[in-house]
């Protein structure tokens, strides 16, 4: 029974996420971010993830500070605009509770993501060459890579190499610039082509290199989305950020929404829609459930909350933990916790608490965002 | 076409944010804004990062570059932007955009077909040829695989999408603060090639790469810019105004050099930058970052008077 998906956050993370899960992590930065399902996960205190991500950290951030990140696989940890490193994160790497980070560059990842999409066995990449994302393999180090004697991988989401560089078979042929607009001001100049075949580098022959990487294979992808199909049709509005791929990738996808919605106001414009109804495994609606995050054509991002919590999280662990756990942890869902939380760790102008917080942030049609959000540092 | 903004209003907002409205109250942020947008040449499609890049990328739009396309790597194509984001996946980025999609399409439809003209980056370190970290200070392992059971001394925020716009784009612009320890001879984690990664025999080419090697380095004190394929050593250009040739050297730790190959001395004759002119500061106050989002934040050199 196609029903039978929609289910509420507790149901869902309780179901799919258990400790140690490699979970993949929807949304991008500060837009459309699952944060309602990242918080049942604190509240259910699941740790020891295998976090994979492309595009961070705000909702990554959060499950760090309650320590429940265990690996990470990542392009990115910064806060952007908030906080060039998200501090709970960075403190974990450098003193080793979480134990183990494997680096990948966005475009490479959005390849693995590619991959993972279409079933490819692995995608190919013009980048990464030369730098040092090559030289480090700390899953390989840790002897996660590879299979063990009966024939299983190691780990079912960690590939046997982290890339693998070739020449490229057909010799630079679709390297040359596809002629769109030109003109002398745009650069368009593939300079050093001829130079390039002759390289040796990696492979011990002459050729233009292409790394290959493999498909993600996450257990657990959480996305949120503003309307769901009560079957699971999902679309997206806004930005895809690498949701549309990664989605797919995952043995079980749940996804969050605004608003859960009969399949055919979705159905009658197919050509609109990101991911087709079989592929969700789970639904959840939370009105407002990506705050502090934005969702585009809902609501903007909460920017006093972050602004307070980027001095919060530079605070003593413990300090940051009792801040969750008050905020978080003690209450019993997300609807407690808009009208019971939302506004009371930080002064902002309005001085609004609670669902009149909410309503403020709500976007103007014509932006998609609220174009007089107010963003003092 | 470029902005217009009339003086009326400019004076105007200036009163009410308490600014001089006068070109040489610039401030040290508004100057790198204004020497990176130089940079930039019209229809150009460039991606820039979060921060100063962006709103680099901004004012160009705005005055030297309004054919120019703005990429944000998140997904985002030709946006007109009217609110400044405070990242590459803010909605704001989005506004009037041409597509909106996601980051294999940018990256492949636009920087891997060989169309990414300029890329607008920041790092933690960069060295003589322009090698950029962003990702870590002391040993990379982790924790759980190194020795002493402990990460590296300072993580950074990794890459992002910064290794692949510094390998595909023609040419790539960083922003820094030059001090010493941020300007080794060597980087201690080579996250992206802005430049063209060493010399003759280690250039991208020796590497496989066949596109780029352009670097421009625009810091809070100079810039330095390289000639490839004769020279892939960043050189010193222009100094800012009211910059002494001694800060600079105090600030780079490899030898540095002129444009024209000469060591620099204390007492070499640099160019000097042209400061911002009314109508660019006009445009970026007014236009660009009203809120002082970033232009309101101190350099580290403001800060330490």
């Amino acid at each position: 029974m196609a029903q039978g998906k929609i289910v509420t956050a507790k149901e869902a993370v309780q179901k799919f996420i258990k400790p140690g899960t490699c979970l993949c992590v929807g949304g991008f930065s500060y837009t459309r971010r699952p944060m309602t399902l990242v918080r049942e996960v604190v509240r259910q205190g699941i740790g020891d993830l295998f976090v994979t991500m492309n595009g961070g950290t705000a909702a990554e951030e959060i499950l760090a500070a309650n320590d429940l990140i265990r690996w990470l696989e990542t392009t990115y940890v910064g806060l952007e605009g908030i906080q060039p490193v998200a501090h709970s994160i960075r403190r974990r790497i450098e003193d080793g509770s979480i134990e183990l980070i494997e680096d990948y560059s966005n475009f490479g990842f959005a390849q693995r993501t590619v991959a993972a999409r279409y079933g490819w066995p692995f995608a190919p990449l013009v980048s990464e060459l030369g730098s040092d994302l090559l030289e480090y393999d700390v899953f390989g180090k840790a002897g996660l890579r590879g299979k063990n004697p009966d024939g299983s991988w190691k780990h079912p989401s960690i590939p046997p190499k982290k890339f693998h560089v070739i020449d490229d078979p057909f010799e630079g042929f679709g390297y040359r610039p596809h002629a769109f607009r030109g003109g002398d001001n745009v650069a368009n100049q593939t300079a050093n082509l001829k130079e390039s075949l002759g390289s040796t580098k990696y492979t011990g022959k002459k050729g233009i290199k292409v790394v290959l990487v493999p498909p993600i294979m996450p257990e657990v992808t959480i996305i949120r989305a503003q309307r769901v199909g009560h079957e699971g049709t999902v679309r997206l509005e806004g930005i895809w950020g690498p949701d549309n791929e990664q989605a797919i990738a995952a043995k079980h996808l749940i996804v969050e929404c605004e608003r859960i919605v009969p399949e055919q106001e979705l159905r009658i414009r197919p050509d609109q829609n990101h991911i087709a109804a079989h592929l969700v495994d789970a639904i959840v609606e939370q009105p407002f459930g990506g705050y502090p995050s934005a969702v585009p054509n809902y609501y903007d991002y909460d920017w006093d909350f972050w602004v307070n919590y980027g001095r919060i999280n530079k605070g003593s662990k413990e300090a940051v933990r009792d801040y969750w756990r008050k905020m978080v942890v003690e209450t019993a869902d997300d609807w407690e916790f808009f009208f019971e939380k939302v506004g009371t760790d930080y002064q902002c102008k309005s001085g609004k608490k609670g669902f009149e917080r909410l309503f403020e942030l709500r976007a103007d049609a014509r932006y998609g965002y609220k174009p007089d959000l107010e963003r003092p540092m | 076409m470029a902005t217009h903004v009339s003086d009326q209003d400019y004076q105007a907002y200036c009163e009410a944010r308490g600014l001089q409205p006068e070109a040489d109250s610039y401030t040290m942020m508004e100057l790198l804004a204004v020497a990176v947008a130089r940079e930039i040449s019209d229809g150009a499609f460039m991606f820039a990062g979060t921060g100063l890049p962006l709103l680099s990328s901004m004012l160009a739009l705005h005055t030297v570059a309004p054919q120019a396309t703005l990429i944000l790597e998140a997904g985002i194509v030709g946006p007109t932007v009217e609110h400044l984001p405070i990242s590459v996946s803010d909605p704001r980025g989005c506004h009037m955009g041409s597509t909106v999609t996601n980051m294999a399409d940018t990256f492949g439809t636009t920087a891997l077909r060989g169309f990414c003209s300029v890329g607008i980056l920041g790092a933690a370190e960069c060295d003589r040829y322009g090698n950029l970290n962003s990702t870590v200070i002391g040993h990379y392992w982790p924790g759980g695989v190194s020795e002493d059971g402990k990460g590296p001394k300072v993580r950074f925020a990794g890459s992002g999408g910064a290794n692949n716009i510094a390998t595909l784009a023609d040419q790539t612009i960083v922003m820094m603060v030059m001090e010493k320890r941020r300007f080794p001879e060597k980087v201690q984690y080579m996250t992206s090639l802005a430049g063209n990664r060493g010399p003759e025999g280690e250039t991208k080419a020796d590497y496989g790469i066949a596109r780029g090697g352009s670097c421009v380095m625009i810091s809070d004190l100079c810039i330095m810019r390289n000639y490839p394929p004769e020279d892939n050593e960043l050189k010193l250009e222009r100094i800012y105004p009211g910059v002494a040739l001694k800060d600079v050297l105090e600030n780079v730790g490899w030898e540095l050099h002129a444009v024209e190959g000469k060591r620099v001395t204390e007492k070499s004759r640099i160019p000097v930058m042209d400061p911002p002119t009314h109508e660019e500061l006009k445009i970026l106050r007014f236009v660009v970052d009203p809120e002082r989002i970033y232009l309101g934040r101190k350099g580290k050199r403001e800060l330490a008077k």
